[in-house]
């Protein structure tokens, strides 16, 4: 039996604790940092000398005081010295970038992911040989402390293997190992879930600050998710947790990638919305019978009106021939769009595993897709408001039912959801109006992304400082 | 908590038309009310009373508790109510600094205080996170919709303002944009402020609003908390005046 913690231990926890102060609120004051960690000032004029020694903080004059006696130091991390490799996985894009202490993405670079089938060689390649542009860039004084990786997939917490992927094709890829060995650069590569660490970025530096129980919602092709209980992140027993894409929320309802059918993420992602939008048609074929794959589905609120959000337009001609045209053309307004105005071969689908015209030819996928159907709704087509308004209805759903189990002070809406949300939120509103507890709603806040499209990537940088800010002084003496 | 704007039984007449009619309105700090309803229910004017542009014929007028008489816009913009009208009301051949000062420009003696002034604006787009306007020396006919839309915002809570109006932020606005001014006008409210939106699109309005105050004909039909409503039942408030046990019976409020 122990009896409490050392004097060495209570240091380095300490040491940890001001570091991970200016990490995340940025340049502070000796006098600040006294207040907020409740410390004795020649505690954090011994601890910040040690920092400072080890080269993770600086000491300086603040620039300007208005008020009298000497002004208190400040201490500001070292961004420029020491940094991490964060990479981020995503179905349409990789994104590498070197991300310094304090959160500043110092560099970045950034490739289109095609789709098809997953090649463990066609992620890490690109990846790698970005973090090596970005090594060379260096300058010779700079540390690496830690490496880190967002993945659209399951990631066992174990072994770091993704376990699952559906949407990325992946399964059982040991993609942190690979990446560590094509790095090799002496460190490991931690790797987690895309949407978990989005969650961790969003309560970290994000919208979520201060907000104790949040759930951020991370849509890609397919929906993530990551819950915070208590300021931490729910994994589960293996780190799986989270997963929210694939809650049943219509039982026999559209197939999803995960073999089940009516998965959240089958009822919400980006196919589900492009399909019922009747723009889902360059690489898989139409429904057999032309029907709507949904048409079973129950919808208790059958007096809503149609899914013209748009009261204003109340008033305009509902032009059936309209609407079924703009299904098939794009929207005037994106007629520049590079690509966008050759013809969609009509009803081929080509054989699997060819790539789809992500950025060749023929109809828009990803994020420019699910924006073009919002715009095309904004603009009053009457089929991208009824694929809307269905989409806003299960994710509602989905919402309601997370409210219910976590009673979350904030659910962040990222990725491709920030626009499904704002172009849908009358009905998750509703929705959650009806199907969500009222003591469970009542104080509910409902947010977009503050960190936009670097929410996961902000997420394995934080990630990959986890180890320096556990235990400063051990990983920099083995870094350098 | 003290509302920050409250009016009660709120009466207004142009001539022989009475366009409100015992208006009430609750308006709180860190919170977005939407106000909702059909074209000439009264919205407008409602607004042009608070922000006193129109004097009110009855009713009390109270801000933080204490009743206030508003008697121009000045006098609005003395307590910290601002008014950010649908034209925007932006000079093109100015920048956004000299827009964002217009007509209250710091002075240093009988200068102007050039430095102050664009400290002030890039200090305030800063706080509301604006990252799309390139040089706050640019001049405002060079800004894309959004961007001018954001300038007006700004313009609105540089003054240490309490409560902001903002009359159809989102009317002739792109997705991206509007997604952009929505989550401006979200983080205003977290930050503190009342906020009051007026809107036709119900998108927005729910995307953001944490109560909806509906008028309908010149009465206010009700005053509902968002998280309490569905989409069909605003809609019924703002075209009918009720919905179900919400709104207003034989014509007074339930």
């Amino acid at each position: 039996m122990r009896a409490g913690p050392s004097q060495e231990e209570i240091r380095r926890h300490n040491l940890g604790a001001l570091l991970r102060h200016v990490h995340l609120s940025g340049p502070t004051s000796r006098a600040e940092l006294t207040n907020r960690m409740g410390l004795n000032r020649s505690t954090i004029m011994a601890l910040t000398a040690d920092l400072t020694a080890a080269g993770l903080v600086r000491e300086e004059l603040p620039r300007e005081t208005r008020r009298a006696g000497r002004p208190s130091l400040v201490v500001r991390p070292e961004s420029a010295r020491v940094y991490v490799f964060a990479f981020d996985v995503g179905v349409d894009r990789l994104v590498a970038a070197r991300v310094g202490l304090g959160g500043t993405i110092l560099d970045r670079r950034e490739t289109v992911r095609r789709r098809g089938p997953f090649s463990l060689d066609d992620v890490v390649g690109p990846l790698a040989a970005f973090a090596r542009q970005m090594h060379r860039k260096t300058r010779p004084d700079t540390v690496c402390v830690g490496i880190a990786a967002a993945f659209s997939g399951g990631v066992d917490r174990g072994d770091g293997v993704v376990r699952f992927g559906p949407n990325m094709g992946s399964v059982d890829v040991p993609f942190g190992e690979e990446l560590a060995r094509r790095l090799g650069l002496g460190l490991p590569v931690s790797v987690g879930n895309d949407a978990n660490l989005g969650a961790l970025a969003e309560h970290t530096r994000g919208v979520g600050v201060g907000c104790r129980d949040l759930i951020y919602l991370h849509g890609d092709v397919g929906i993530g998710g990551g819950v915070i209980v208590n300021g931490a992140l729910l994994g589960g027993h293996r780190g799986f947790g989270g997963e929210v894409g694939h809650m049943v929320v219509n039982p026999g309802g559209r197939p999803c990638g995960c073999g089940s059918l009516g998965c959240l993420e089958a009822e919400v992602g980006e196919r589900a919305l492009l399909e019922a939008a009747g723009r889902f048609g360059a690489f898989a074929p139409q429904p057999r019978d032309g029907s709507q794959p949904w048409a079973g589905a129950a919808f208790r609120d059958d007096e809503r009106s149609g899914g013209d959000a748009r009261l204003a337009d109340g008033g305009r001609p509902a032009d059936p021939a309209d609407g079924a045209r703009s299904g098939e053309t794009a929207p005037p307004g994106d007629a520049a769009r590079p690509g966008d105005g050759s013809p969609v071969p009509a009803g081929s689908s080509p054989p699997a595993g060819s790539p789809p015209p992500a950025d060749s030819g023929g109809a828009l996928v990803g994020r420019d897709a699910v924006r073009a159907v919002v715009d095309a709704a904004d603009r009053g087509d009457i089929v991208a408001q009824a694929a809307l308004s269905r989409v806003g209805d299960w994710l509602g759903l989905g919402v309601a039912n997370l409210v219910n189990i976590f009673n979350p002070e904030m659910v962040v809406f990222g990725g491709m959801l920030r626009e499904v949300y704002l172009g849908a939120a009358a009905q998750v509103r509703s929705r959650l109006a009806t199907d969500a507890l009222s003591p469970a709603r009542e104080h509910l806040r409902l947010r977009t992304s503050a960190l936009g499209d670097d929410a996961t990537l902000v997420g394995a940088a934080e990630l990959a400082f986890t180890k320096v800010l556990a235990d400063p002084l051990e990983v920099l003496a083995r870094g350098s | 908590m003290t509302p920050v704007l409250e009016l009660r039984g709120i009466d207004k007449s142009f001539g022989p038309v009475q366009v409100l009619h015992d208006v009430a309105l609750t308006v709180r700090a860190g919170e977005v009310t939407a106000l909702v309803g059909d074209n000439g229910a009264g919205k407008s004017t409602l607004v042009k009373c608070v922000g006193g542009i129109h004097p009110i014929d009855s009713g009390e007028y109270l801000f933080e508790g204490k009743p206030v008489h508003v008697h121009s816009p000045r006098e609005a913009a003395a307590l910290g109510i601002e008014i950010v009208y649908q034209d925007l009301a932006l000079c093109d051949n100015l920048d956004i600094v000299q827009n964002m000062f217009l007509g209250r420009e710091n002075k240093r003696g009988l200068v102007l205080d050039e430095d102050t002034m664009e400290e002030m604006a890039a200090r305030t787009l800063a706080s509301l996170s604006v990252k799309t306007v390139k040089s706050i020396r640019q001049h405002v006919s060079s800004l894309s919709g959004g961007q001018r839309q954001t300038v007006a915002i700004a313009k609105a809570v540089l003054w240490n303002s309490k409560v902001v109006i903002l009359d159809e932020p989102t009317a002739a606005l792109g997705v991206a944009q509007t997604a952009q001014v929505l989550e401006l006008v979200r983080r205003l409210a977290d930050q503190g402020l009342a906020v009051v939106l007026i809107s036709h699109n119900m998108n927005d309005v729910f995307a953001v609003s944490d109560r909806i105050a509906a008028l309908y004909l010149g009465r206010m039909a009700a005053q509902v908390k968002t998280s309490d409503v569905t989409h069909s039942q605003v809609v019924e408030l703002i075209t009918s005046g009720r919905s179900g046990d919400l709104g207003l019976t034989n014509g007074v409020p339930a």
